[in-house]
């Protein structure tokens, strides 16, 4: 039985490190002006904090996995358990505020958006925190004695990333999605017409031809109008099987504030 | 489809996606263009009618200089020339003038002549074509960077607007050694994430005047209805005509917000480098209309400067 409780060890102390590496990468390669790819909770922050704060995130990370790696002590496990807890928390803050950006969990690899997936994996991970408070060995006895939990834990995480979708893209099309052509604007709103999000507002609308549509970054957006004048603005992401579809009713051309804002997920 | 507004977009886009903008960029020392026709013109003083008809005073700097075909002394400038300034301190102080400055961008379609040689230039299927003269004393000049004078091959050269035609005087750039339609393809970018979008930012006089906006290669072709877009080889991604971006001249570090407003179709056919301040990247990333290409610091005669762009 010892040996469940500490079967995730390793595999939180990999990923505690990984994310350390992405960060400082971020950082490191991030001198441009307005990335294009904004990415993970640093875009909650104001822009001259983003850089500290996610340097802040990466050394907490290193520490965690330290103290995992060498010490049983129980302060670093617990601190584990709240990370991915309070990390559970940021990404569902993050998907309701800035439904464009991804998680970076892993750097620019992870900049689909937030999804479904990708809060189910820190879920995950907070009750493999949470198994691992009662381990009794330290993290570098686990390592050396990987269980076939350990590789259960590894296949659970892979079938909840979203990143390794997007790393076969990469291996196909040698090109992140905002530089690939993209599929055919009527393709696209095939795509769209299927979503739960038309569904829900097609009634409302004049007419079911967008009156004006275009492309930027990674998503293809389309604007109608519904009965009262305003404007019904649908985005699509480009990359995918079951892309994300957003969608926003904004006041028309004269007032400038929004009456209502509902973002929902295909 | 039309575009009812293309300024809607943004905000449509940012509602939907729930983006703020960043707070625009702060210059420690802005700096203003102006155009106009000029009236009258003394050691210190200028004044200029504006295209909007007003009449407009400006002093000019001890250390102003001038452009006109060559350098040129402020109180040479011709009366009745088109000048773009630029200009500090509200735009009240005159630093530098650039007279009848024009930039002819196009793909050589046929070259006439013996001594004066006349080019005709296909600028893109929005700027149709255009002929030009390239007079005998810069043919030599202009050879040197063009050693192609071959239909099918780009052509970049600054010059004069003089007597409805356009001179062209000096080399803008490099010619690429390659036809306008093979242009490169951009390098593979995920063999190390690239750092940010930097490459090279010139300017076209094709825009309004006093527009304040950018052509952008990378356009989906569908959207813009031009079949030339969406080729650069700088491996820019996709945007559309209304996204903002924030530019910023490496050079002199200043940055704005500028609209793209029209699809830079040429720009992405060529794959140079502007070495302005240091090399820049390959690849035009943004052409930019005179006023915003002034007002970040770049100089018309130079034709290009190093920039970065992200999303304003």
């Amino acid at each position: 039985m010892t040996h469940v409780w500490e079967s995730q060890l390793p595999l939180l102390v990999v990923l505690l490190v990984l994310g350390t590496m992405a960060k400082v990468i971020t950082v490191r390669s991030g001198g441009e002006p307005g990335a294009l790819s904004r990415l993970g909770p640093a875009v909650l922050v104001p822009g001259r904090l983003r850089v500290p704060a996610l340097l802040v995130c990466a050394a907490g990370e290193l520490v965690l996995a330290a103290g995992l790696l060498a010490t049983g002590h129980a302060i670093f496990r617990w601190a584990t358990v709240a990370f991915f807890a309070m990390s559970t928390y940021v990404l569902l803050e993050l998907r309701r505020r800035r439904p464009d950006a991804g998680c970076g969990c892993f750097g620019e690899v992870s900049s689909a958006p937030v999804g479904v997936r990708s809060i189910g994996r820190t879920v995950v991970l907070t009750g493999m925190a949470g198994m691992s408070v009662l381990a009794p060995v330290p993290g570098w006895v686990a390592v050396l004695h990987p269980s076939w939990l350990t590789a259960a834990g590894v296949a659970l995480l892979l079938v909840l990333s979203p990143e390794t979708a997007e790393l076969i893209e990469r291996a196909r099309f040698r090109a992140p999605c905002e530089q690939r052509r993209g599929p055919s604007e009527s393709a696209t709103l095939a795509r769209l017409r299927s979503s739960g999000a038309w569904r829900a507002h097609r009634e409302g609308l004049t007419s079911l031809e967008p009156y004006d549509s275009w492309r930027e970054l990674c998503w293809r957006f389309f604007a109608f109008q519904n009965h009262d004048h305003d404007d019904v603005v649908f985005a699509v992401y480009l990359s995918g099987r079951r892309p994300a579809v957003r969608m926003a009713v904004v006041g028309s051309e004269g007032s400038e504030s929004l009456t209502e804002y509902t973002p929902v997920s295909a | 489809m039309g575009y009812p507004s293309v300024e809607r977009r943004r905000v449509l886009a940012a509602a939907v996606l729930g983006r703020e903008s960043d707070p625009a960029p702060d210059n420690a020392d802005p700096l203003r263009a102006v155009a106009g026709e000029i009236l009258d013109v003394s050691p210190h003083l200028i004044i200029i009618e504006t295209p909007d008809g007003t009449e407009e005073r400006l002093v000019i700097a001890p250390w102003a200089t001038a452009w006109h075909g060559g350098d040129a002394a402020p109180t040479d400038l011709p009366v009745g020339a088109m000048v773009m300034m630029r200009a500090l301190r509200d735009g009240r102080v005159v630093e530098r003038i650039w007279a009848d400055a024009t930039r002819i961008t196009g793909m050589i379609l046929s070259i006439e002549g013996r001594r004066d040689l006349a080019v005709e230039l296909d600028c893109g299927p929005h700027r149709g074509h255009r002929t030009i003269t390239i007079p005998y004393r810069a043919s030599g000049r202009l050879q040197v960077r063009h050693p192609k004078f071959e239909p099918g091959y780009l052509f970049d050269a600054i010059g004069i607007r003089q007597d409805g035609g356009s001179l062209a005087l000096l080399p803008a750039t490099s010619q690429p050694p390659y036809l306008a339609r093979a242009v490169p393809s951009p390098p593979p970018v995920h063999a190390g994430m690239a750092a940010g979008i930097s490459g090279t930012a010139t300017w076209s006089d094709t825009f309004d005047e006093e527009e304040r906006g950018a052509a952008y290669p990378m356009l989906e072709r569908a959207d813009t209805g031009c079949a030339q877009a969406g080729v650069s080889c700088a491996g820019l991604p996709y945007l559309s005509v209304g996204s903002l971006l924030r530019v910023t001249n490496v050079c002199s570090k200043r940055a704005a917000d500028v609209p793209v407003v029209a699809c830079g179709c040429l720009a992405g056919r060529f794959c140079d480098r502007c070495v302005e301040c240091d090399t820049s990247p390959r690849g035009r990333i943004v052409e930019l209309s005179p006023f915003s290409y002034v007002e970040l610091g770049g100089d018309l005669v130079k034709g290009c400067f190093n920039a970065q762009i992200g999303l304003g």
